[in-house]
């Protein structure tokens, strides 16, 4: 399954989801106790299957492609979700391709069923997303193979994005290897990093700008909407290219991404940087177009705000993206 | 010269393509690959050899030779006219199609016709829904069989981004209208046979767009004088055109007596889709070249942090311009009325700045060297390696057809639903 139809499906159903856990309040709450993980809606999500999408089904999986992920990705992204998703369905989608059989039957039923997992991208990454609750660490030596195992030494870092959280950890000495390229895994593991990072930030870039309008319409001074000043109508214009081009950037991305292209890689270090750049700095201008009330607490401007300023420099910021995909450029 | 020698280039290469064999694309229509393979076999014969660096510095006189012998080879396979109807000697080819004809001319790296423009898309975007049977028999017959360069007489010297308030007048006295008034920035009327002129024809109505009339204006009339506005690219592409007591035939009016804001649309809707798509794709096989010269030899500035990330940045900023217009051209193709599409504006803009800033990037990446002149050269599209003369026609996308500011508060208001 991956149909546009089918993808539309999807998408609808997690919106539904998501959008029922923000008006419950179970997101504002969680923000708010500062929590490590938003109980209620992760046991929705592990019971709908979400951790599962990329699992192969003889692995109790939903055998889902990486699309119907980017799909996920996007719609966290609108509403901030403060869901371990991308730990999880990255490790899930090392572990099903490199994994040996003892490997997959140990691990891809749990993470299927919605355990956390986390990675370090390499040697010297310290900070784990994902990590203070994750069962499943897969890390690499610098220059050696990739290994796998439980987290030991767990140490929580809150993050001022309170939708997200890292971790210090190191694996314990019963961690296994794992065969395969180490090449190949780091590459999977950087594509879907950068991927998910992306989506998230088109799906709050989207969402962030249609309640900034809103409030436009709505909000007046001096008589009027302040929606009808050309400074400000101007600004929204601009956001909103820049949305749609990203946007379209991204549609290339994920079909790349979906079907393993070559190019899959470049595209997705292109996506992240235009993507997060993009979300920042329609999230930095959405607190400025709401005023005073985008700078309190109570209003979710912050969230957004939060949210896109660590997407920008998770997993490597623009000017790191862009340095390598100059390099993979000119390898060809 | 450069032009005369490009010129006698051709001259070469027609005989041999008439003497190797004889092409037919459109003969391949069914079968995509077949078509794209016959449409690059006749680039390869068609395009003369190094006409793009001999087009430096050409003078009128040569550009317009080029120009109408680059129609005329288009007109041989079909090529000019691929997109009207068949009765009005079309091919009726599908957008799929068209898109194929356009990704094979940049990657022939072939001349563009932008002297037949307005001939080739605005006259027949108007005629087709607004002319009479005889308005269309008569010029769209003109641009087919004779080749007739058409021009625009939209704007006015008080009338640019408020296109509306324009006051050339058209009064009707008789069997015609008596047109006076000035129109600026007409590109090639200098070379125009015809002009698609919009005048007022009533001054009192409460709405000033709705005492607009349409009318085809013959550019030969007593009473029609051209001045040719020199641009600071050194060239006189625009033109102004002077109305004095000009005398145009009733049969001239281009659908109903103050309809004209109306048909204007129609005229304006057509420049979108595959001419921004022609140019997008020219400007991404420029950014291939690069790359690929790159491969072999890094330029100097890719050594320079700022600059090669800057030119990353814009190569991903280009392919997704590319999707929102393949986008765009789905949709028209899905629906060609695709009047509610919100995206002609975001990609106008997208486009424009982007070929502000890249045309930017390269005077800051090529430094000195490029400051010192170069003639100009025209027909390759908007990336002509004339650093500065790419910087400075890159105000012709972010000025003409509506200023950005004017397209921005259309986005805000008509796509956004911001209040006015």
């Amino acid at each position: 399954m991956s149909g546009v139809d089918d993808l539309d499906d999807l998408r609808a159903s997690f919106r539904d989801v998501l959008a029922d856990a923000a008006a419950a309040g179970d997101i504002r709450r969680h923000v708010n106790e500062g929590a490590s993980r938003c109980e209620s809606l992760w046991r929705k999500a592990a019971e709908l299957g979400w951790f599962a999408l990329l699992t192969p089904e003889i692995h109790g999986g939903l055998g889902l492609g990486r699309a119907a992920a980017a799909v996920l990705y996007e719609e966290m992204g609108r509403v901030t979700a403060p869901l371990p998703v991308l730990g999880a369905l990255a490790a899930t989608e090392i572990v099903a391709a490199f994994g040996d059989g003892a490997q997959c039957s140990e691990w891809l039923p749990r993470l299927a069923a919605g355990e956390s997992a986390t990675f370090a991208a390499d040697a010297e990454d310290a900070d784990l997303i994902d990590g203070d609750q994750a069962s499943l660490l897969l890390a690499r030596q610098s220059g050696g193979p990739w290994m796998l195992g439980a987290p030991v030494a767990v140490e929580r870092i809150e993050l001022f994005d309170r939708t997200r959280s890292l971790a210090r950890a190191r694996l314990d000495s019963a961690a296994s290897k794992l065969a395969g390229s180490p090449e190949r895994i780091a590459r999977t593991l950087r594509i879907h990093a950068n991927m998910a990072l992306a989506c998230d930030s088109v799906g709050g870039a989207k969402a962030v700008l249609e309640e900034t309008i809103q409030y436009l319409k709505t909000r007046e001074q001096f008589g009027k909407p302040v929606g009808s000043f050309q400074a400000l109508k101007h600004r929204c214009a601009e956001h909103k290219v820049a949305v749609a081009a990203a946007e379209a950037l991204l549609a290339s991305a994920v079909a790349r991404w979906d079907c393993d292209d070559v190019d899959a890689d470049l595209y997705a270090m292109l996506v992240k940087a235009l993507a997060c750049d993009m979300y920042a700095a329609v999230a930095t201008d959405a607190v400025q177009l709401h005023g005073g009330i985008g700078f309190t607490w109570e209003h979710d401007c912050h969230l957004y705000l939060k949210r896109a300023k660590l997407n920008q420099t998770l997993f490597g910021s623009a000017a790191v993206q862009w340095d390598g995909a100059a390099r993979l450029m000119v390898s060809a | 010269m450069g032009r005369r020698r490009a010129i006698d280039g051709v001259g070469v290469s027609a005989q041999g393509t008439a003497g190797s064999r004889a092409f037919a694309p459109l003969a391949h229509r069914d079968d995509l690959e077949k078509f794209r393979a016959e449409v690059r076999a006749w680039l390869e014969a068609v395009v003369p050899e190094g006409w793009f660096a001999r087009s430096a510095g050409a003078s009128d006189a040569d550009y317009l030779a080029f120009q109408r012998w680059w129609l005329s080879e288009l007109q041989k396979v079909g090529f000019a006219t691929p997109h009207w109807p068949k009765d009005w000697g079309g091919e009726e080819l599908s957008l799929r199609h068209q898109v194929i004809v356009s990704e094979e001319m940049v990657r022939a790296n072939a001349p563009s016709p932008d002297l037949y423009v307005v001939s080739l898309y605005h006259l027949p975007a108007t005629l087709f829904a607004h002319g009479s049977p005889a308005q269309r028999e008569r010029y769209l017959k003109g641009v087919t069989e004779r080749g007739e360069i058409w021009c625009q007489g939209f704007s006015e010297p008080n009338a640019g981004s408020d296109l509306a308030s324009l006051r050339t007048r058209a009064e009707k006295r008789g069997g015609a209208y008596v047109v006076n008034g000035q129109k600026v920035w007409s590109s090639f009327a200098a070379n125009a046979s015809y002009c698609l002129l919009l005048a007022r024809t009533d001054p009192n109505t409460p709405k000033k767009q709705a005492g607009i009339s349409y009318f085809i204006l013959d550019m030969k009339a007593p009473g029609v004088t051209v001045r040719p506005i020199k641009q600071m690219t050194g060239q006189s592409e625009f033109c102004e055109i002077f109305l004095d007591n000009v005398e145009v035939p009733a049969e001239n009016l281009i659908g109903a007596e103050n309809a004209g804001w109306m048909i204007a649309q129609s005229t304006l809707s057509a420049e979108r889709g595959l001419i921004i798509f022609d140019l997008a794709e020219r400007m991404h096989a420029a950014f291939e070249r690069e790359i690929a010269a790159a491969r072999v030899a890094k330029p100097r500035w890719w050594s320079d942090d700022a600059l090669r990330r800057t030119f990353v940045q814009q190569f991903a900023e280009l392919q997704s311009l590319r999707q929102l217009i393949r986008r765009m051209l789905e949709e028209l193709e899905s629906n060609a009325e695709a009047g509610a599409s919100s995206l002609p504006p975001l990609i106008k803009i997208k486009w424009s700045e982007l070929l502000r800033r890249h045309t930017e990037f390269w005077l800051a990446a090529t430094g000195l060297e490029t400051q010192k002149y170069a003639p100009p050269l025209t027909g390759g599209g908007h990336v002509t390696g004339n650093r500065m003369q790419d910087f400075m026609w890159s105000y012709s996308w972010t000025i003409a057809g509506g200023a950005n500011e004017i397209i921005k508060t259309l986005i805000a208001e008509r796509v956004l639903g911001l209040p006015r």
